[in-house]
């Protein structure tokens, strides 16, 4: 089979939401000893950034873009174990986590998701978080990137708080803070003196591979 | 002189008053604010689990923000708690939440509870609507608004969110049942509290948002629910209104398709835009909560006029509104209703008596 209907295949199938076809062109990307990665970067990944950008026209939705993944992971469950350990990279890591006395995590982990399709390593604290946790796990991991995010504009201002206890462990020059969620803009991302902000998951991807490529972090 | 209750409810319908009215509906978007409690001494979490502090505390919020109506309660959890879900009551100044979804799978619907509108914190609210009715009643002719959580947003109470969206792709017989379900258990709930005495239904759904389900799945599930309590409710409230968060522009068409006559909005949605799209609804809405909570009161008098100028028909705040919010921030945003119906030279609307 050739290589590149195979990669249409594993593409087409995380794009459009067929589990049992990324599957099975994963299943045929092995028997052709197509590398693993190649098969994941190549294929999978293409599709689902096919599906981020569907979701950024409005022809995709959250509903769509999580059978999208769902397609994408049927296929790296087939295709990982395979993966040469010199095929792997140092990835970049980050936080990510939703404010405390906020319990939705849709953004978020749509967030988290579209950073994992990029290759970031996601340490995900979950929902209703406090800001001494998020330090707490940014020291902890050294984390390059913390991402914070509320759809609550009642918790939005503790995310100026995480960022001012950033500083005083001083970790906030190593650590790039991104911010996200309904009620959050640019204008308030300036104003509590976060590094970037992104309408939605997949331009949080974008800003956050800029904003560490701007600090010449080694990114993968 | 048309009292509160007649200008709201003919407002909500498009009807003409001589000026709109300011509301804060209650449910997500409350002002029992920490400077109400002190001052009531009704506090949180004492409000949301007994009638009287509840009932004191709304009237409070009336008294000392200005804002015309009456609205309980002050949270989104009452019904996903009667249906099982586990919720912690917040403190103070955050309010309660769901901490543990009775459900793991949308199959396993059957296992959900009933509402049970005698008992739990279902009869709390219906109490303290009924203290409320009754204070209205003593000459202040204040709207008593009940408010309800819409079926996709208690859906995303009672299973993980990601869980309910990856099947209605996958299950969608299932999500179907589930919502239901739902939706029988809120129309009871909201026969309940028409009979312990609310004028307005207020129905919040800020999880159908058209951002995150899109046209399609929007018309698919959520639009159907809340048809269906808006007719099956609709006749006995004098007037309805949904309110649904995030940006509306890709469900437009939808939003026309809702049996209310008013449509709540948060600040992200345009109010032009709306009215341009949707003509036939009265727009509610949509003074920043961020503002509210940040702002000084000039900036948030020039929001609220702004909102009156694009031609508002309630003026009502965007969003959840923080408990740290000052009064003052409020009743800055009360006061706003004088200068506009001094500086519009709104026509006086001529008032039947049976209107």
């Amino acid at each position: 089979m050739a290589v590149e209907e195979i990669l249409e295949r594993l593409t087409r199938g995380v794009r459009d939401m067929d589990e049992e076809l990324a599957a099975e062109a994963a299943q045929d990307a092995l028997a052709n000893q197509m590398p693993a990665l190649t098969a994941i970067n190549d294929g999978l990944v293409r599709g689902m950034n096919e599906a981020g950008r569907l979701y950024e026209t409005q022809e995709y939705f959250v509903p769509e873009l999580l059978l999208c993944s769902d397609a994408m992971y049927a296929g790296l469950g087939i295709l990982s174990p395979h993966i040469q350990r010199a095929e792997e990279e140092s990835r970049a890591k980050v936080v990510i986590g939703v404010m405390q006395g906020d319990t939705h995590d849709i953004g978020k982990n749509l967030v988290k998701l579209m950073l994992e399709v990029d290759g970031f390593e996601v340490f995900d604290l979950g929902r209703d978080v406090t800001p001494a946790d998020f330090v707490a796990k940014v020291k902890e991991t050294g984390a390059e990137l913390l991402g914070m995010s509320t759809l609550m504009s009642t918790t939005m201002d503790a995310m100026g708080v995480a960022i001012r206890m950033l500083q005083q462990e001083g970790l906030r020059e190593q650590t790039t803070v991104m911010i996200g969620g309904g009620p959050i803009s640019q204008a308030f991302a300036d104003l509590i003196g976060a590094d970037g902000y992104a309408e939605n998951a997949t331009g949080a991807v974008r800003e956050a591979r800029r904003l560490l490529a701007s600090r010449g972090a080694a990114v993968r | 002189m048309i009292n509160a209750r007649d200008r709201l409810i003919r407002s909500l319908q498009g009807g003409l008053v001589d000026r709109p009215p300011v509301i804060s509906p209650g449910g997500m978007m409350n002002m029992a604010i920490v400077q109400v409690m002190e001052q009531t001494g009704a506090l949180w979490p004492e409000a949301h689990c007994n009638p009287r502090t509840m009932s004191r505390l709304a009237l409070g919020v009336q008294r000392l923000t200005g804002m015309e109506n009456l609205g309980v309660p002050f949270c989104m959890t009452v019904e996903a708690e009667a249906m099982g879900a586990a919720v912690t009551m917040g403190g103070l100044d955050n309010e309660p939440r769901v901490t543990g979804y009775p459900l793991t799978a949308v199959a396993d619907w059957p296992r959900l509870q009933e509402i049970r509108t005698g008992s739990g914190r279902a009869a709390v609210v219906a109490e303290a609507v009924s203290l409320l009715a009754e204070a209205a009643a003593g000459g202040s002719e204040l709207p008593v608004i009940a408010n309800l959580t819409g079926p996709l947003s208690l859906a995303t109470s009672l299973i993980e969110p990601m869980i309910l969206f990856r099947a209605m792709g996958k299950q969608s017989q299932a999500v179907h049942d589930l919502l239901a379900f739902i939706t029988d258990n809120l129309i009871n709930f909201g026969r309940a509290l028409l009979q312990a005495g609310a004028h307005v239904l207020s129905i919040a759904d800020p999880s159908a948002s058209g951002e995150i389900l899109g046209p399609r799945r929007f018309a698919e599930f959520a639009l159907p629910c809340l048809n269906r309590m808006l007719d099956e409710l609709g006749t006995a409230y004098q007037a309805r209104l949904v309110h649904i968060c995030g940006q509306l522009s890709p469900i437009f068409t939808e939003i026309g398709a809702l049996h209310t006559g008013a449509i709540s909005i948060d600040s992200v949605t345009s109010i032009a835009r709306l009215r341009e799209n949707v003509p036939d609804k009265a727009v509610v809405g949509n003074v920043s909560t961020h503002l509210l909570l940040n702002g000084d009161p000039d900036r948030i008098a020039a929001a609220a006029l702004h909102c009156l100028r694009q031609g508002v028909a309630v003026l009502a705040p965007a969003c959840g509104i923080s408990p740290r919010t000052p009064l003052v921030n409020l009743q800055a945003m009360a006061r706003a209703i004088e200068v506009f119906a001094d500086s519009e030279q709104v026509p006086l609307a001529v008032l039947e008596p049976d209107a």
